[in-house]
């Protein structure tokens, strides 16, 4: 490690003096010497890249022997030699983010950076100047992280204290710790892994030189007093506390201190945003001291994506993931069927994604969802799987009458659409066939099974089209006595509720979410919904009676008001008729500045918490990212911190543009490609485009 | 342990694929159908088999305005080194149509081997040319004919174009009737046995605009944003180089340019980027216009002026409160009054030329000139003094500055044939236009929304020639700032790009503006989009967006597979089950 830094300065210095020479030339002759040089240089640059791609899989694997090999448990040291490593799926993801990074080597090789702007904290804000003097220069990374703000994205709820100066590290000098030993041990160790790989990608390459570091070791050290919570629920404790202060002889160390995982993850979390890489300097660099009390305004804090209209790959899926850990989400829902495609491979219901899907290689495999939800855990996040019912199924459910079990779905791609659902095509499930809830139960238990949830089941129940029973039901069912169709489609929620319970062995499921709908309005809604389980989404405009009254007959909501948190608005119409032509699209001003419960004064100790939703049928996985971040973060914001509305000004105040602009920069390093908040002018010169 | 759950992965996949969803599709009516029924299903086995026999138009976008005709049998091409070139033209292009065929054949190269055994012919390609031109402009012809021809155990294609660059666009609509496809576990490249096109633009400016002021882009993506116009067929890639934010142009003669105004030392593009690129584009069939923009958004990289004894070359740089100088922060407009700035100007579009071959065309921004800004400057003032303070006043101003500036290029390229390209603005009004910019030089381009048709009119009754970028339809930032609204594939299609056609409206630009993208977020801002305008510009169709619908979903998976972030515009449900996502009532 420490000959390649060398060398690598070496390199560069060649190669500046190699560009003298070149202008040297230009002006004069010695053809001969710039061939020697030019010569130099290729070796030069073949020998680095020899070395570059030699070495580039052993550093990934040295990341983490080093982590390995550095844990120090206090209590039990022997554990360290045992210490499982990540799965290999999660190595080759940090490869691929890693490898762009080599061809940034051959362009610095072209053009050493020489220090052009400055800046300096004036008034809390960080002015640009050109940089006369190269070597005083001070980057914006640099002059942000020490001139009034936190940087900290979301904004911790509790006090924050940090020191103005900032101390130069190398992360080979991270060491980490935990005497925790229950469950979540291995979560911790992940949680290290992921934080340290997190640090390395802030950096330009990962053989930076170790000298000019001020400190001997940055200790970073995790105690959990409920160490065995290893999955997240509703009354987890996420809260946490972050010291981070000189330790002994030159020693910096960081102590975590949480009730369980889940508050020591987002502890890493903020510790990873007072480290940044210093571009002019060439190191890492962190916060000299801190400290951090934080913890949610909401339990509930959610992402819901949509797998059907478009197909998303799993790839994608966990760069999502990596946003939401990011931003301190914490619940991925996945809407993963619809009647457009059913990509979910069922064990016990193999049919469903064998007819439903797109094509064979646009499926998810239960490996796959457990790995995602694994992966997921490791990152604070749970996984809800929704399978929507009874609306919303089409595609994938039409093999009944061949296996003997009568028509599954009704309706199924039925024209003219726009008499039979809200959008092509149509297709609900049959509520007269017994055999539908045979196939619910066993879907249920493979959810509850894939998912690892225990405590919130998502059973959709949104946009039914009592239309299409109608029509159906006249001409099959016995049970068309019917005045009121939703009665049959309460009916039919009871049944598939009581399946549900049979599906998880008997023990009813403490949260059951559904979509609000007709059913969740007065009167069904008290009539069909026991309001000590059932949990309402609320989809609907913030200004709908929805949820106040849901609230003041006791239910609990989860808030996802189309008008602020539905992401996928804003790109017209895709189909000529039909609702859900929700423009325009929300800018993350929209996100971040809804606040219901204040500006309605509803009761929130019902109220779980949001959930920002982007619905796919005009975008797939290219522009997944882009249409989350920064949007998502600004959401996030909002359900973690909270932050007040200032009534009498009413505008975003100039500090949650600065840090929501670092933290968008914060997730482009770690591979998402998140949309620009501006002209990167307005980021070089904070406060000037306000 | 890996190994087992390895090998038992493998084998529940390799199950899963031999028992897989296999839609087939059939041909009813124009419409490719996904036959969704659970038994004896029959059909092509591949959506773009289905298309190319069931389409009218092969499925090729944009549409030829020509003859189309096809049988409608298929024959498989031999891919096995047996692609073969014959050319019939003059030597000086010979370079070009091998680079241009070399491009043709990595289209057909995607990620896995042609497994296809049956039936295999060989492709031959024959392309003639009679002109030696190697570089386009406004007047080169781009039209093509191309005939496929198959007989025994050869398909032979020729291919007629005036100019190397209909060649290119014949090979561009080859390699889209040329469709790979899998079938019966082996991957098959297909085309129809038979196949006459014509095929030549309405309009000679297909135009893309990038700006890489407000945010950087990396070559790279410049680049990605060329394959995508070469796929549509548009051809010229205007190029927004500086504005009030950034100046990220390596200028040789004022290497001040980019020391005070590039975001930093990496995010530049040098002369030799530059030439790179322009080549780049030449063998995709685009032309790069660069814009220099000026008098007004300018601002960073000319603030070196006072420092170097040259006086102000900008004024109103970083003034705030910036609402009251100019539109957007950081303010800052070129000082007309200093005859240095001129020469900076000369210096710069020297560098300018000697980074790019073709100097006929050039575009000199000049819009949106905030008139609070110089009327707040003390020196303008005092060079004004004496005169009324009217509108007429700096309107003389500008059109000096406009005048000076060109001589500056004229100078720089060393002669006054060159067209140079203009926003419309105040200057360009009917009433005053005349007064400034002569009509044998200036360009207009007309970013005025629909409504502004009239405008249009008189500036064509003046004798300009027009490039027509309608706000409302073809701005690609519209939808995500302040009140302005996105517009959806079909509403850029259907922009009617002004009535009475006229031979002086030379085409259109969709412009995609940077402020709120950057090389993250591009592709999908412009992707699709930029090709519904793309067949708006060289097909000009009297039919709706409804009835291209179908060929442009084919196309923008087209996109997706050369490397785009095209974004996906409806369900993919809808891609596959052509027509059922219609309106039925």
């Amino acid at each position: 490690m420490m000959f390649f830094g060398r060398s690598w300065i070496e390199f560069e210095e060649l190669e500046e003096r190699g560009r003298c020479g070149r202008i040297r030339m230009k002006q004069g002759e010695l053809r001969r010497a710039l061939l020697l040089i030019t010569l130099l240089c290729a070796f030069l640059f073949f020998y680095l890249y020899w070395q570059q791609s030699n070495k580039y899989i052993p550093a990934a694997i040295y990341r983490f022997s080093h982590i390995t090999t550095n844990y120090k448990y206090n209590n039990h040291p022997h554990i360290s030699q045992s210490a499982t490593p990540p799965p290999s799926r999660y190595l080759e993801y940090h490869l691929i983010e890693a490898s762009p990074k080599q061809s940034q080597i051959s362009v610095r090789c072209r053009k050493p950076i020489q220090p052009q702007w400055t800046w300096d904290c004036v008034n809390k804000r960080c002015e640009r100047r050109y940089a006369d003097d190269p070597l005083k220069a001070t980057s914006l990374a640099t002059c942000g992280m020490l001139c009034g703000s936190t940087q900290l994205w979301p904004q911790p709820t509790g006090p924050v204290t940090m020191a103005s100066k900032a101390l130069r590290f190398h992360h080979r000098q991270l060491a980490f710790e935990s005497a925790s030993l229950g469950a979540s041990r291995s979560l911790i160790d992940e949680a290290f892994a992921v934080f340290n790989s997190n640090v390395i990608g802030l950096t330009e390459a990962p053989d930076y030189p170790i000298e000019g570091s001020d400190v001997s070791e940055f200790t970073v050290n995790i105690a959990v007093s409920n160490a065995d919570v290893v999955k997240l629920k509703l009354k987890t404790d996420e809260s946490y506390s972050l010291v981070l202060k000189a330790s002994g002889k030159d020693g910096l160390r960081a102590d975590i201190t949480a009730k369980t995982f889940f508050g020591a993850r987002g502890a890493l979390e903020t510790l990873s945003q007072l480290i940044w890489w210093d571009p002019y300097d060439r190191t890492l660099k962190v916060i000299k001291a801190a400290t951090v009390r934080d913890k949610p305004a909401f339990p509930y804090r959610g992402l819901m994506v949509d797998t059907s209209r478009n197909f998303m790959s799993i790839d994608s899926l966990k760069r999502m993931l990596v946003g939401m850990a990011a931003n301190k989400l914490n619940a991925f829902h996945w809407h993963i069927s619809d009647s457009q495609s059913f990509p979910l491979i069922v064990p016990s219901l193999p049919l469903l994604a064998k007819t439903g899907s797109y094509a064979p290689d646009m499926t998810y495999s239960p490996d796959e969802v457990r790995d995602l939800v694994h992966f997921a855990r490791v990152r604070g996040v749970r996984v809800i799987l929704e399978v929507d019912t009874p609306a919303h199924v089409g595609n994938g459910w039409s093999w009944g009458p061949t296996e003997g079990l009568g028509e599954l779905a009704v309706c199924v791609n039925e024209r003219p659409w726009s008499l039979y659902c809200g959008e092509p095509p149509c297709g609900q499930l049959n509520p007269d066939n017994p055999h539908v809830y045979d196939v619910l139960q066993k879907l249920y238990g493979d959810l509850i099974e894939l998912s690892g949830e225990t405590e919130l089941f998502h059973m959709g129940g949104d946009e039914v089209n009592l239309e299409c029973w109608s029509q159906h039901l006249q001409r099959t069912s016995a049970a068309y006595n019917y005045t009121d169709l939703h009665e049959l489609w309460g009916e039919f929620t009871v049944k598939a509720l009581q399946r549900l319970t049979a599906a998880n062995g008997g023990k009813r499921f403490p949260h059951v979410i559904l979509w609000s709908s007709k059913l969740t309005k007065r009167p069904y809604v008290n009539k069909y919904l026991d309001k000590t389980r059932v949990v309402v989404q609320n989809w609907g405009g913030s200004q709908w009676t929805d949820t106040p009254e849901l609230l003041s007959d006791g239910y609990k909501v989860i808030i996802s008001h189309v008008d602020a948190w539905y992401l996928d608005c804003g790109f017209g119409r895709w189909r000529e008729t039909g609702e859900a032509a929700c423009d325009p699209y929300r800018p993350w001003q929209t996100a971040y500045q809804h606040r219901p419960w204040q500006l309605q004064r509803l009761d929130k100790r019902l109220i779980l918490g949001g959930e920002a939703c982007l619905w796919s049928e005009q975008f797939d996985e290219g522009s997944l990212d882009a249409r989350l971040w920064p949007r998502a973060a600004a959401f996030a914001e909002r359900v973690w911190s909270d932050p007040r509305l200032d009534a009498a000004a009413y505008g975003i105040q100039e500090d949650v543009y600065t840090r929501l602009n670092t933290q968008r920069n914060r997730l482009v390093k770690r591979g998402l490609s998140a949309e620009a908040l501006w002209p990167e002018w307005c980021s070089q010169n904070p406060g000037m485009c306000l | 342990m890996n190994f087992v759950a390895a090998l038992s992965w493998f084998w529940f996949m390799g199950f899963y694929l031999v028992q897989g969803t296999n839609w087939l599709w059939q041909c009813e009516d124009g419409y490719c159908k996904r036959d969704n029924s659970e038994t004896e299903r029959e059909g092509y086995s591949s959506l773009k088999i289905c298309q190319l026999m069931c389409s009218n138009y092969l499925n090729i976008w944009p549409l030829p305005t020509g003859i189309i005709r096809s049988s409608k049998e298929l024959i498989n091409i031999n891919t096995r080194n047996s692609i073969f070139f014959y050319y019939n033209a003059p030597t000086e292009t010979l370079h070009f149509l091998k680079e241009i065929s070399k491009y043709f054949e990595n289209q057909l190269k995607n990620k896995e081997p042609y497994s296809c055994d049956e039936n295999l012919y060989t492709l031959k390609i024959f392309l003639s040319t009679d002109s030696a031109q190697i570089t386009s402009n406004l007047r080169t012809n781009e039209s093509y004919t191309l005939k496929l021809n198959s007989s025994g155990n050869e398909a032979n294609v020729h291919i007629k174009a005036p100019t190397v660059f209909g060649v290119r666009h014949s090979l561009e609509t080859l390699s889209q009737i040329l469709v790979s496809h899998v079938e019966d576990g082996s991957k098959c490249l297909s085309t129809l046995s038979s196949i006459r096109i014509a095929d030549e633009p309405k309009y000679p400016h297909r135009g893309l605009l990038i700006d890489t002021a407000r945010n950087y882009l990396s070559i790279g993506v410049i680049k990605r944003q060329i394959d995508g116009m070469a796929a549509s067929k548009l051809n010229v890639l205007h190029w927004h180089l500086t504005d009030s934010q950034s100046f990220p142009f390596v200028s040789t003669r004022l290497p001040n340019m980019t020391r005070y105004g590039a975001y930093s030392p990496t995010k530049v593009y040098t002369p030799e980027d530059v030439r790179k690129l322009i080549e780049y584009a030449e063998y995709r069939g685009v032309r790069v216009l660069v814009e220099i923009d000026g008098p007004s958004h300018a601002g960073m990289g000319w603030q070196w002026g006072p420092g170097a004894g040259l006086g102000n070359l900008a004024v109103c740089v970083n003034r705030q409160p910036w609402r009251s100088y100019c539109v957007q922060p950081p303010c800052g407009q070129f000082n007309p009054i200093n005859e240095n700035l001129y020469r900076a100007l000369g210096d710069l579009y020297s560098d300018i030329r000697d980074a790019t071959n073709d100097w006929r065309m050039f575009h000199l921004g000049g819009d949106e000139v905030s008139i609070s800004c110089w009327n707040s400057t003390p020196e303008i003032l005092e060079y004004l003094k004496g005169q009324p303070l009217t509108e007429k006043t700096y309107l003389d101003l500008w059109g000096r500055f406009q005048r000076k500036n060109l001589q500056a290029y004229d100078t720089a390229v060393g002669h006054k044939s060159s067209m140079v390209v203009v926003w419309t603005s105040h200057l360009t009004q009917p009433e005053v236009i005349q007064e400034y910019l002569p009509n044998d030089r200036y360009v207009i381009q007309s970013w005025e929304p629909e409504s502004e048709n009239e405008l249009l009119t008189n500036l064509l009754k003046l004798g300009y020639k027009l490039i027509v970028s309608t706000k409302d339809r073809w701005y690609l930032d519209h939808g995500f700032w302040g009140t302005t609204k996105y517009y959806k594939w079909k509403t850029v299609y259907e922009n009617p790009i002004y009535t009475p056609y006229t031979s002086a409206i030379l085409g259109g630009e969709v412009c995609m503006w940077g402020e709120l993208v950057d090389d993250s977020n591009i592709d999908g801002r412009v992707w699709p989009r930029a090709a519904a305008a793309a067949e708006r510009m060289w097909s000009n169709p009297a039919t709706s967006a409804e009835y291209a619908q179908t060929r442009f979903f084919a196309h923008r998976e087209r996109l997706v597979e050369r490397g785009i972030k095209a974004e996906g515009v409806i369900p993919r449900w809808c891609a596959e089950n052509e027509g059922e996502c219609q309106t039925y009532m």
